[in-house]
């Protein structure tokens, strides 16, 4: 256990390192894209005089060097601030990060459940019934899955169960104006974190499919069912722990790439998330929410890697971290 | 009978019904109004600092008022806060009578809240963006807690527009806060109180704003309980709650109405963008100094034809900045669409040799679908006459750091497909075509240099006798007919949905929200 502590420390150590490079990078990129958040901010329809503009640059501080810009929101950032949204009436980046990352690991849990739930079963099931017709079934259904770009998805989903259907809310979290109830919530949930699987279920049926198939045909599996264990027995307990090593190791990176789908969903519902949030930050280059978030999310990734690893040496035993 | 579709509905519904989760789909309280308030152009989502505001008035409205507000057809200003106002004849001095009413803490409303606001918004520390425009107020006199003054140190035709955006604050809840700590304090998005006929309730962020009745209203109480403001981060957002039946209204985009039109369950608001869209010509770029290759240009492009079949009819061509009857005068060049002379313009300028078949690019941060296909339009027709423009469309940061820039690159918008708001107040235009509004001055990002034109519009802002001002305004409109610093195309109509449950509803798609008399208190579902 002590090895695994120093393993988890040692690897905590260089995420903060990465962590310090990740906001060089983010701020770079951000001032050398096109337009600074007083750009946004004026509407090109309805004129601002070029004075106003310095003015109010000077005011955001956009006016000083960029190290001076860079150290000052490494201090504030050392000192657990990380500044105001240059948007609205700007609110702290921090408590609104924070606000925005309860919905996003909410919609991201529901979608990776989702995904592992299905995805494992309908691997499973068409590894045990190979080349039939569940499996076919579920492959093309899987290639559909893997083919369909979240944005689709999301706006098809939107269209038909929202619009033509009307069983289910066309965005937000909640019904405005409408005490909280868990059923609302749930409601709300359910459509963006169906859409948000979709992708993922399809790959982690693919790839449990494969491993599955590889783990059915070794010597332990004929031993078991020699030794006249129950097929169910066979598939859960003998093949599916063995088969599952490389899609824990999917289920690690696929969270990554959900982020990115969930900016998406977010955007089409209207999920109050951190993907919809950085894409209006983005769309105002409101620096400071951009920053803080990026922090928020490469923080969320290096130590969810982390657990992936950890939990190998759960799974299966024969790994040592460290 | 079970139809296929009704199959296919309960086949998928089922779940969501078994659990009653797709019950609350659409779920609203008893009265209340739901709507994409800040949807599209005229919305401002998130800003609750009506000083820091350059749109989304129409929501701000429904809480705040201002002294002076224009009427629903943004043709005259009226008064709101203030029960009436008189200008004196040297256009200096500015007499308010103001409101007996209170602010929705019980406290009164007097004089003292309108100086402190002014003198608010003229402190550009702030973060108010009416600080230049307020700029000729020299002093704000309060003889009694009805009455407020402005004197001018110089007329000012554009003070009554602007002092229609500026909503009056409760000098009682605000002095306290130092103007450099009001542009992010939060009092704006948790506790602000005004005047209005709804009540500041709850912000919940990125998702929705709700306000309840104000019951002491002076127009009288709200015949709703609450409204609520939702956001959306697209315009398909706002369409799907809306067809849904989740919100009321919203603004739309021109390429959804015909999935209204026809519809009962809703009614199509239409109205004027105030927004003069127009092909810029950059002086900076000697392609355009020669007035020939203009006048060939407005001859190339078929506006006619774009109008018709891009926006169905729903714009108006304009011939200067402005389309409103009373400043356009008789007998402006039409630039009807000619291919032969546009051609002979060309000839007869060099084309050839100033220029030849060098791509020039058209620069626009105008990026929806029917926009691009307009830019496709007007590449193709100058196409045809020997200009070869490339459309190069980017976001509105890009867009402005490039015009604005310091040093900018002449030729990285050495044409533009852009807009500028040419009313209700017609002086608006100034800022993009005075010579003395070249930057960093003001927003002549063309760098229109025309003294002509320039003459033109110094008369009409100085023009200080109401009647004659329309004659001035038409003297610019008829310079910028024969000049051509821009290539005017259009004033586009702009679109609003309602609900058809909604009753005695006002809504027009005023630029950057209004204000306008709305008059929320009627508003009923």
């Amino acid at each position: 256990m002590p090895r695994t502590l120093r393993y988890a420390g040692r690897r905590l150590l260089a995420g903060a390192a990465m962590l310090l490079a990740l906001s060089v990078l983010v701020f770079l990129l951000l001032r050398a894209a096109p337009g600074d958040p007083v750009d946004a901010f004026v509407n090109p329809s309805v004129a601002m005089s070029p004075q106003d503009m310095t003015a109010l640059r000077e005011r955001l501080g956009l006016d000083q060097p960029l190290p001076v810009q860079y150290l000052a929101w490494l201090a504030q950032a050392f000192r657990g601030e990380f500044g105001y949204s240059l948007q609205g009436t700007g609110e702290p980046v921090l408590p609104l990060v924070i606000s925005r990352l309860g919905p996003t690991l909410l919609l991201m849990a529901t979608g990776l459940s989702l995904a592992i739930v299905l995805g494992i079963s309908g691997g499973v099931a068409g590894a045990v019934r190979r080349n039939g017709a569940v499996d076919l079934g579920l492959s093309v259904l899987a290639f559909l899955g893997i083919s369909s770009p979240a944005f689709l998805s999301a706006l098809l989903g939107l269209y038909v169960f929202s619009v033509r259907l009307g069983v289910a809310p066309s965005g937000g979290m909640l019904t405005p104006g409408v005490p909280f109830a868990l059923g609302d919530l749930a409601a709300h949930l359910l459509l963006p974190g169906l859409l948000l699987s979709v992708g993922h279920t399809a790959l982690i049926m693919r790839y449990t499919r494969s491993a599955m198939l590889e783990v059915l045909n070794q010597d332990y599996i004929r031993t078991a069912r020699a030794k006249g264990a129950r097929e169910i027995s066979v598939i859960a307990r003998h093949a599916l722990r063995n088969a599952l090593l490389p899609v824990v190791t999917l289920i690690g990176s696929t969270i990554g790439i959900a982020v990115g789908g969930a900016v998406f969903i977010e955007s089409v519902f209207n999920w109050p998330g951190m993907g919809l949030m950085m894409v209006t930050a983005v769309r105002a280059r409101d620096y400071p929410v951009i920053m803080g978030a990026a922090l928020v999310i490469g923080a969320f990734v290096i130590v969810l890697n982390l657990l992936t690893d950890l939990a190998y040496a759960v799974i299966d035993p024969r790994i040592r971290v460290g | 009978m079970i139809t296929r579709r009704s199959l296919a509905q309960i086949t998928i519904a089922a779940p969501l019904l078994a659990t009653g989760l797709g019950r609350s789909a659409g779920a609203q309280a008893a009265r209340t109004i739901s709507g994409g308030f800040d949807v599209g152009p005229g919305g401002m989502p998130g800003n609750f600092n009506p000083m820091t505001a350059t749109a989304g008035f129409t929501w701000l409205t429904l809480y705040l008022e201002p002294l002076v507000i224009y009427d629903a057809k943004l043709e005259t200003v009226v008064g709101a806060l203030a029960t009436s106002y008189s200008v004196s004849a040297d256009q200096l001095t500015y007499t308010f009578k103001l409101a007996d009413t209170r602010w929705h803490d019980g406290q009164a409303f007097t004089s003292a809240d309108v100086r402190f606001t002014i003198e608010l918004a003229k402190n550009a520390a702030s973060g108010s963006t009416f600080a230049a425009r307020l700029g000729a107020i020299a002093s704000v006199e309060t003889p009694d807690a009805r009455t407020a003054i402005l004197k001018l140190s110089a007329p000012n035709a554009g003070l009554l527009d602007t002092l229609t955006k500026v909503m009056i604050l409760p000098q009682h809840a605000l002095a306290a806060i130092p103007p450099a700590d009001l542009p992010r304090h939060a009092w704006w998005s948790t506790s602000p109180i005004g005047t209005g006929p709804f009540k500041f309730t709850r912000y919940v962020s990125g998702q929705y704003v709700a306000l309840s009745a104000n019951a002491d209203f002076r127009g009288g109480k709200p015949q709703v309980d609450s409204v609520v403001n939702r956001y959306f981060e697209s315009t398909a957002g706002a369409v799907a709650a809306l067809r849904s039946g989740e919100i009321q209204f919203s603004y739309v985009e021109a390429d959804d109405v015909a999935n209204f039109r026809n519809n009962p369950a809703f009614r199509v608001i239409e109205g004027n963008s105030f927004v003069v869209n127009y092909l810029g010509f950059n002086q900076e770029v000697p392609v355009w100094k020669d007035l020939r290759v203009r006048r060939a240009v407005m001859h190339a492009i078929d506006r006619a034809a774009i109008i018709n079949s891009l926006y169905g009819g729903a714009a108006v061509a304009a011939n200067c900045g402005y389309v409103a009857p009373a400043f356009v005068p008789a007998g402006l060049d039409a630039y009807p669409h000619d291919v032969a002379k546009a051609k002979a313009l060309l000839a007869e300028a060099g084309w050839d040799k100033i220029n030849g078949a060098k791509p020039i690019t058209l620069l626009t941060y105008y990026n929806a679908p029917l926009a691009i296909n307009v830019m496709a339009a007007i590449q193709a027709m100058l196409a045809e006459v020997g200009i070869n423009v490339v459309p190069r469309v980017v976001d509105v940061p890009t867009y402005n750091s490039l015009v604005y820039a310091a040093t900018p690159d002449w030729n990285s918008f050495a044409m533009v497909y852009a807009g500028l708001q040419n009313g209700p107040d017609p002086s608006i235009i100034n800022i993009g075509l005075n010579e003395k509004q070249i930057p960093p001055a003001g927003a002549n990002i063309m760098r229109v240099r025309m003294p002509k034109l320039s003459a033109a519009f110094d008369a009409a802002l100085g023009e200080t006798d109401a009647g004659k001002r329309p004659a001035r305004y038409q003297d610019v409109c008829k310079v910028m007919n024969s000049e051509l610093p821009w290539g005017t195309l259009w004033v586009t109509a702009r679109y609003g949905i309602a609900s058809t449950k909604l009753k005695d509803f006002t809504w027009i798609p005023a630029p950057a929200g209004g204000p306008y008399e709305a008059h929320p208190e009627r508003w009923s579902i």
